[in-house]
This record gives structure tokens, C-alpha cells and sequence, in this order.
């Protein structure tokens, strides 16, 4: 019988929940019943030093223009994808928009691709 | 022996969609933790795609969890992890007096009013979806022939989202 | 249509029936959870063994069965029963239930990755933008968790995996995008019926080859190991977990491995074709283990690059190059040169 493909998809979910419920209920059953009180077990771990201070958070900023880049093209990737299937169908000329597309967004790109590597700008 | 169908009924299914949609956008909005809310946030918008699939748009399904739940949400818990408080700081809401009241009443003056308009519009309500489906290798076309000027003008609108984001997040010199 | 059975005599027959339905063997068996779980854990073994070689060692070797192949199920034993160990001030639920969901999103793609013209679960239309739909989601769960330990190697090694692996999926979509040009259809069964004649290895090399760095780069592997540095960062975001929940994220770390080798086998590789003398579903488990074993060479070969090289690369280097392979498509679509190969 064929599936209606999304059932199909919905079945197999179930099923990879019903095969990883007991691999993960594993530590509820056995390990945490057992477990002893002990404040040093649960420390972060830094190669036995104590821990202190905070993480740092200007080191990552320098890369949050890549993130908002990401988004972007995130949803130009989406658009060239419903481009690319009908390709063969279409005449040349229709695809051009496409190219006056990518084109548009090639100048933004390379500026935004230029302050976002100057790490002196974040 | 009886025959059954293996069918789920779809009214089930926008229920159950619909309902992790609602529920996730209040834990959103009422969350202590702001993890807790942008997960939630994430959990909506798969609610969301789950409509678009029963609406027969796969195609914009998988674009909605791609961009919402995949970037969106990324950058959503970046900048709620980079704009940390201290740690052990509590956000204590001062709730104010009447506050469920108030909810309670402008829901039911919006649930009045649907049904009013509902109501009125009576025999010309649609009982079953519009069943044009476009199908994915019509999409493309689409987009290109019929809508070419709205896909330049796309392009200028997310150069103009990028680079003003970036312009405001830039520290000046 | 099923015949729910009314009566003793035709329970058997209604199990008979199920037992043998496409849906259940395919979901259960094969492309399913067995033959899941047995491939993700023959590739921890094979891994090891085959790093060991490399390095001039043996590999595990003691656990019984030849040259150790029973070792996946020593290290599963050993997991379960250690101590689950939560950090000071964790968030528990978190540190749970997303190992859970990691699992999640590794195995969900195989129900639309074909291995065989009939062995696939669902055959769906928008089948690739499914696969890279659900991969988009893996760096906000990443991140999640490293937050949720509450200790600052994960932090970090959370970032940086978080940026590594949003910097190479652009590169990667854009590099499916010839292949999707190629065979004019997004349902991967169509996509891999399209390269009866040829792999689409040929006139995709530049994009395959964009596509093979950037699969490394998802997967966190050497070169691009620096999330897991082990030197410097212990493990990388998942520094604190132990036990059970260790295991559900190093499962689906190779269970994400074994996607993206089949992924590449059926986009580029020409997923079952192949003399048939084989039947076509082993076609397609060779071919991805011999990309899986490609992925897994250069961690014993290549030295690690460093974070802000690696973002470069992504967003200059291999978007360029992946973007000039889409031009290069168009034009040979369009001209006329692959007729001959009924593209």
C-alpha cells in the first residue's frame, strides 16, 4: 500500500521515539535511585581547577554578522531551490530574473562580507 | 474480517497542530527563562509548518522550519546567551491586580465577535479547503514568470535587512 | 485499506499481513531502526579501527567476536551503567531530553533518503529540502545543551560549533542546488533515477567537492575539529555529559555521519546503480561506507584549522566557488551537452 508519505514519516517518528524512550529513561532506573550526596561531583569541570569568573562574551561577538548573513541567505537558498527544479522548463530569458536576483544581492554581500571581517567593527 | 481505512482525520490533526502552536506561543510570552521562551518560540513555529504541510504546501513547510526554526531561533538564543545577566539574578514580575480578568474579557469580546462575523457571513463560508494545490515544480515557474519584479525587489529588501542590522550592531570608532 | 481482524482465526493473517507490508519492513528493518542502530554502531568500531591502522596501532581488539568487533556493545553496556553526572546549577529537563532530540534529528532524514528504486520509507517530494530542513536544526539544539551545562568549555565549544556549522550550510545548500538543477526534481528517488547513465559526480565535481568539505564540516570532523578540540577544550559542548546521555549524543553524532555519507551517495554518487550483480541496496551501503570512510581518513591525516580561517573559507572561498558551479551547470544544461545523458 501506498503511503501517504507524511503518515509515513509520522509513523517512523513514533517508532524512533518508541525504540529511545528506554535508552533514555535508563539513568532515571538505574542511576539516579543509587546515587550518594556529594557537592564536588557536580562541579563544572576545568582540569581540576576551582571554577570562577564568567564566559566571555566579546570574543563571540565577532562573529554575529555571519549569524545575520546566515538568516539571509538562508532564505535565498530557499528561493534558487524553487528556481532550480523548473529550470529545465522554463525559457532562458525567464531565468535571467534569477541572475538579476543573485546579481542584486552579490554588491550587499560583498560589503556586508567586508565589515563583517574586520574584526575591529564588533 | 473488516476493512478500515488508515486515514487520520485532518480536523484531529489542525486540532493537535493548532494546539501546540498555542500552547508554545504562551509559554513563550510567560516564561521565567528566556531559553525556555525562545524554545518554545521554536516550538511554535514548527506548529506552524505543521499547518502548512495539512494546507498541501510542503514546499513552504520546509522553509519554515529551515529559516525560523534553523536561523531565526539561532539567532534569537545567540543574543539572549551573549546579553546574559549576572547568574543567580531573578526577574520578578510585579503582577498587577486584575490582570486575568481583563484576559478573560477581551477574549470572550473576540470570541463574540468571530462568531458574529461568522455568523453573518453564513452561506458563503468555504466547508472544505481550496483545493488548488500548487505542486513544487509549479512553484518555480511561478515565481520567475509571474512575479519577477516582486523577487528584485526581495533582493533589495534583505540586502537592506542585512545591512542594517549589521549597521546597528557595528560599534563605533 | 487494512482488514482489522473480527475474530481468533484471522489474527494471524492480519499479523502476516503487517509483518510483511512495505511500510513495516521498511521502517523497522530496512532502511530502519535495525539496520540503523547496526550500521551506527559497526561505524564506531570501523572508525576506530580504521583510525588506528592510520596511526600505526591496532584498534580495539579484546572485546570479543574478530578483531573486536563486538566493542560497540562493550561501550553501550559501559555507558549505560555509568553515572549520569549533572552539573552544579544544570538545567536537568534540557540536559535530558535534547540528547533525545539530537537522536531525533539524525534519524529523521533517513525516512526520506531512498536506498533502493522501492527501499524508502516515505517517498516525498520536497524530500532534499526535508533533509536539509531538519539539519538546520542541529546547531540551535547544540547550543541549547551547551548553555544547559552551565560551565564554560561547553559555552564556548558551543559557539564555535554553532558558528562552524551555520557558516558551512550555505555553501552546502547552494552545492545541492546543481545537483537539483540536474535532475530537476527535489524527491530524492527521482534525483538518483536521474543518474541511471551518469553520476552526477562529473558534471557536478566542483560542487561535489564543496559539498564533501562542507559534510566535514557539519559533522565536526578533522579539519574542522575545532568544537571538539581535545586539547584545548576537553570535548567541546558536550564536555559534561556522561553516561546514558553521552551515548544518545555519540549516537547521533554517527547516525549524522551515516546520513551524510548517504546523502552524498544519492545526490552525487549515483545511490543504487551499479553492475547487477549486486542487489541495488547493498550498491548503496557500499557507496556510503566508502564515503564514510573518507570522511574518516583526514582526522588522522590533517592538523585542525583554526576558528576564524575556517569562517573565512566558508563564506568566501566555498560560496564562491559552489556559486560558480551553479553558472557552470546552467550553462551545460542549457546547451545541450548532457542530452546524450538524458539530462
Amino acid at each position: 500500500m501506498a503511503l501517504n508519505p507524511w503518515l509515513a514519516i509520522s509513523i517512523f517518528a513514533l517508532v524512533i521515539l518508541l525504540f529511545t524512550i528506554p535508552l533514555l529513561s535508563l539513568p532515571y532506573l538505574i542511576v539516579f535511585p543509587r546515587r550518594k550526596e556529594n557537592p564536588f561531583r557536580d562541579m563544572p569541570f576545568e582540569s581540576g581547577q576551582v571554577p570562577q569568573g564568567d564566559a566571555r562574551h566579546r570574543l563571540a561577538m565577532q562573529y554575529y554578522p555571519f549569524v545575520l548573513m546566515f538568516v539571509v541567505f538562508d532564505v535565498v537558498g530557499m528561493f534558487l531551490f524553487a528556481w532550480g527544479i523548473s529550470f529545465s522548463q522554463i525559457p532562458l530569458d525567464s531565468s535571467l530574473v534569477v541572475l538579476i536576483f543573485l546579481v542584486l544581492l552579490g554588491a550587499p554581500l560583498a560589503y556586508a562580507l567586508r565589515l563583517a571581517l574586520r574584526r575591529e567593527n564588533w | 474480517m473488516v476493512e478500515v481505512a488508515l486515514t487520520i482525520p485532518p480536523d484531529v490533526v489542525f486540532i493537535a497542530f493548532a494546539t501546540v502552536t498555542l500552547l508554545a506561543a504562551i509559554l513563550a510570552l510567560q516564561a521565567k527563562e528566556l531559553i525556555y521562551g525562545a524554545i518554545a518560540l521554536g516550538a511554535s513555529f514548527a506548529g506552524i509548518a505543521g499547518m502548512f504541510i495539512l494546507l498541501d504546501a510542503p514546499y513552504l513547510a520546509m522553509l519554515q522550519i529551515a529559516i525560523y526554526v534553523g536561523a531565526v531561533v539561532v539567532l534569537i538564543l545567540f543574543t539572549i546567551m551573549l546579553v546574559r545577566r549576572e547568574e543567580g539574578e531573578e526577574v520578578t514580575e510585579q503582577r498587577e491586580r486584575g490582570e486575568g480578568a481583563a484576559g478573560l474579557w477581551i477574549a470572550g469580546l473576540l470570541a463574540v465577535a468571530i462568531a458574529g462575523v461568522a455568523a453573518l457571513a453564513g452561506p458563503n463560508l468555504p466547508s472544505t479547503p481550496p483545493g488548488n494545490a500548487l505542486p513544487v515544480s509549479q512553484l518555480g515557474p511561478a515565481l520567475v514568470t509571474q512575479y519577477p519584479v516582486p523577487l528584485l525587489i526581495l533582493a533589495f529588501l534583505l540586502s537592506a535587512a542585512l545591512l542594517g542590522a549589521m549597521m546597528l550592531a557595528k560599534v563605533e570608532r | 485499506m487494512v482488514n482489522i481482524p473480527t475474530s481468533p482465526a484471522d489474527l494471524l493473517p492480519f499479523i502476516i499481513s503487517i509483518v510483511t507490508s512495505h511500510t513495516f519492513i521498511t521502517i523497522i528493518i530496512f532502511p530502519g531502526m535495525i539496520h540503523l542502530t547496526l550500521v551506527s554502531a559497526f561505524l564506531t568500531w570501523y572508525e576506530r579501527k580504521l583510525l588506528a591502522r592510520i596511526q600505526l596501532r591496532i584498534g580495539p581488539l579484546y572485546a570479543g567476536g574478530p578483531g573486536g568487533i563486538l566493542q560497540p556493545i562493550a561501550d553501550g553496556v559501559k555507558l549505560i551503567f555509568k553515572e549520569v553526572i549533572l552539573p552544579y546549577k544544570a538545567d536537568r529537563t534540557l540536559f535530558t531530553w535534547i540528547p533525545l532530540v539530537l537522536i531525533y534529528l539524525g534519524t529523521l532524514p533517513f525516512a526520506v533518503i531512498p536506498f533502493g528504486q522501492h527501499w524508502v520509507i516515505a517517498n516525498l517530494d520536497v524530500g532534499l529540502v526535508f533533509i536539509f530542513a531538519t539539519t538546520s536544526v542541529f546547531p540551535s539544539m547544540i547550543i541549547i545543551f551547551a548553555w544547559a551545562s552551565n560551565s564554560k568549555y561547553p559555552f564556548i565549544g558551543g559557539l564555535r560549533s554553532l558558528f562552524q556549522q551555520v557558516a558551512y550550510e550555505i555553501p552546502m545548500w547552494i552545492s545541492a542546488l546543481s545537483v537539483v538543477i540536474l535532475a530537476g526534481s527535489l524527491n530524492l528517488v527521482d534525483i538518483v533515477n536521474k543518474q541511471a547513465k551518469i553520476w552526477f559526480i562529473v558534471p557536478a565535481f566542483l560542487s561535489f567537492i564543496v559539498f564533501f568539505i562542507c559534510i566535514m564540516a557539519e559533522l565536526e570532523r578533522l579539519p574542522f575539529d575545532l568544537p571538539e578540540a581535545e586539547p584545548e577544550l576537553v570535548a567541546g559542548w558536550f564536555t559534561e555529559a556522561s553516561g546514558a546521555i553521552f551515548m544518545a549524543i555519540f549516537l547521533a553524532l554517527y547516525l549524522k555521519l551515516y546520513m551524510m555519507s548517504a546523502l552524498v551517495t544519492d545526490l552525487f554518487l549515483g545511490g543504487w546503480w551499479g553492475p547487477p550483480f549486486l542487489p541495488q541496496p547493498v550498491w548503496t551501503v557500499l557507496k556510503a561506507l566508502v564515503v564514510a570512510t573518507a570522511i574518516i581518513i583526514p582526522r588522522g591525516i590533517y592538523p585542525r584549522i583554526r576558528v576564524d580561517m575556517l569562517i573565512r573559507i566558508g563564506w568566501t572561498r566555498l560560496l564562491v566557488i559552489a556559486l560558480a558551479n551553479v553558472f557552470i551547470t546552467v550553462v551545460l544544461v542549457n546547451s545541450g551537452l548532457l542530452a546524450r545523458w538524458g539530462l
